[in-house]
């Protein structure tokens, strides 16, 4: 089943609507002639990313005592000594 | 200019001048500024640090060549204990946990941050504009813009208020504000910097660079951040530019050099800027340089490629921004209902604009005919250069294909925005290296090698600035 979402929901932004500025970018895209079949590019032409095989295993570091402050400095609200999350369970 | 870094150096070393004092002056210069160039000042830290370099000459030590060295850092960069609002309302309050590689490494080499720089918010913007601290005002003329997203980092260089600052640059946002306040901008080839610590727009073409007053300072800069890290896989190895470029007779009269017509030929194109382009190719030519036109796509097709890439990445990078973890959270009824607020009140229009447009090309129906297809584009695009490089050795081009406008001009014309973009988008698609310089049109020209060739720039641009303009 195919659940339609809305980009105000797709964005978490309300009144969400596409833009006309936009849009005239993405009506170049969609005129573009392109050949879909035609082979362009190899393993040598990607360096934007990074080749799975190339890819270091996950590692955890410890932050430093300071780096773990900051990150609770951060935290948009504390109340008696907790960091108090948004109405997350309930939903 | 010759290197600014090394005439403080010296004057410090000689003791002429004292760190403190010389780090207080750009301060104050900084704080009395209208330019709306700096978004928080790093006083204390700053003098603290000032102060140690101080002590270290009075005790005869030696200093290192950027030690004492005051530079700015635009608004997008994390400097552990230090606000990173990336000029949102979002994050106005956001203090970095960690600081960025880049910016280490310099502190490391003992350069001093002074200042957190005005920027278009998240990078989104070429004007300096989109920012909640006040539009950023050109060096030259107040009235007009900056340029963007890295304006205020190009104004304090430009104004003398940082001896050089760091800037980011996804589709030209150093080197536009470069060209705009005529100082030299460079984008590294993709991967040369490491963009751990950069607040990420679009990761796939997201590159942290120097602005600077001078191509010897660029140069010094490139080999102080550069380098493969740990914590950024898609960063890479580079060989250090060499000094000897700067001492050794000339190799740039024998480089090939290409530009594309089709730039020339758009519509859109300034009749002066155009007319002084075309003088410098006449020029070249009339000193035995090989210049050749090459062929490139449409404007309106690299635009457009570089903004649906773009936006779906950063509607990607910036979901992670919903109130719950860090930055300012406004709470409703319900989570959902919290985060849409959260959202909706703390981003910029732009930046909504941005993420919307971004999750129009990402949601089924539009991904295949859109983002999918603009991606195979760029694919085609990263091919051409490569054919293209075979050919030449260095690409030039105007930096923009319009002067700076006013200031407010184009707030209400976001396509007018997006399409002054026209000549830097299409090298970041290709993750080339791409400097602009000073001279050449009213916004500079635009340097361009194959990846990795840095050095190859900076010795044309330095021709260029000592044999056409010196």
């Amino acid at each position: 089943m195919t659940k339609l979402m809305t980009l105000d929901v797709l964005s978490s932004i309300k009144g969400a609507k596409s833009s006309d500025a936009v849009d005239e970018l993405f009506k170049v895209i969609k005129n573009a002639h392109f050949d879909k079949n035609e082979k362009v590019f190899s393993k040598s032409t990607i360096i934007n990313a990074v080749l799975l095989e190339n890819l270091r295993d996950d590692e955890i570091i410890q932050s430093s005592q300071t780096e773990k402050e900051l990150i609770k400095k951060n935290f948009p609200n504390e109340k008696n000594g907790f960091l108090v999350v948004s109405k997350v369970i309930d939903n | 200019m010759s290197s600014e870094i090394i005439r403080i150096h010296n004057k410090l070393k000689s003791k002429e001048i004292s760190c403190t004092e010389f780090v207080k002056g750009k301060l104050k210069e900084l704080e009395e500024s209208t330019s709306n160039s700096a978004n928080f000042l790093l006083t204390e830290s700053a003098l603290k640090r000032a102060q140690a370099v101080d002590e270290k000459i009075a005790n005869g030590a030696e200093i290192g060549l950027l030690e004492g060295i005051p530079f700015g850092i635009k608004d997008v960069f994390l400097l552990q204990g230090e606000f990173a609002s990336a000029a949102s309302d979002f994050l106005k309050s956001y203090i970095s946990p960690y600081t960025a590689t880049a910016i280490q490494k310099l502190i490391d080499a003992g350069a001093i941050p002074i200042v957190k720089e005005n920027c278009d918010s998240f990078g989104h913007g070429s004007s300096s504009e989109n920012t909640v601290f006040g539009p950023v005002k050109n060096a030259l003329n107040e009235k007009l813009v900056a340029g963007g997203s890295s304006g205020g980092s190009a104004v304090n260089v430009a104004k003398g208020y940082t001896l050089f600052s760091v800037g980011g640059d996804t589709g030209g946002s150093i080197r536009q504000p470069a060209g705009y306040n005529k100082v030299y901008g460079m984008k590294p080839t993709y991967g040369r910097i490491s963009r751990y610590g950069l607040m990420a727009y679009a990761s796939s073409t997201d590159c942290v660079g120097p602005i600077s007053n001078s191509v010897e300072d660029i140069s010094t800069l490139l080999n102080v951040m550069s380098g493969k890290d740990y914590h950024d896989q898609t960063s890479l190895v580079s060989s250090p530019i060499s000094e000897n470029i700067f001492k050794r007779k000339n190799e740039a009269p024998k480089y090939k050099i290409g530009y594309y017509k089709n730039f020339l030929d758009s519509e859109a194109i300034d009749p002066k800027i155009k007319a002084d382009f075309l003088k410098l190719i006449d020029q070249l030519k009339l000193n035995n340089i090989e210049v050749i036109e090459l062929d490139f796509y449409d404007s309106g097709i690299l635009v457009s490629t570089y903004y649906t890439i773009a936006m779906a990445e950063t509607a990607s990078n910036l979901a992670r921004l919903d109130g719950t973890n860090y930055g300012n959270r406004l709470t409703a009824e319900s989570l959902k209902e919290s985060y849409s607020l959260t959202r909706s009140e703390n981003f910029t229009d732009e930046t909504k604009r941005r993420i919307i447009g971004g999750n129009q090309v990402l949601s089924q129906g539009h991904s295949e005919e859109i983002y999918l297809k603009a991606r195979a584009i760029r694919e085609k695009i990263e091919q051409s250069f490569i054919d293209e490089f075979q050919e030449v050795d260095i690409i030039i081009s105007p930096v923009s294909p319009t002067p700076p406008p006013k200031i407010g001009d184009n707030l209400n014309d976001p396509l007018a925005m997006y399409l002054s973009d026209a000549y830097t988008v299409g090298f970041s698609l290709g993750g080339l290296p791409t400097l602009s310089a000073p001279f050449g049109t009213e916004t500079g020209i635009q340097i361009t090698a194959e990846k990795m060739g840095e050095e190859k720039i900076l010795e044309f641009v330095i021709y260029l600035r000592d044999e056409i303009y010196g």
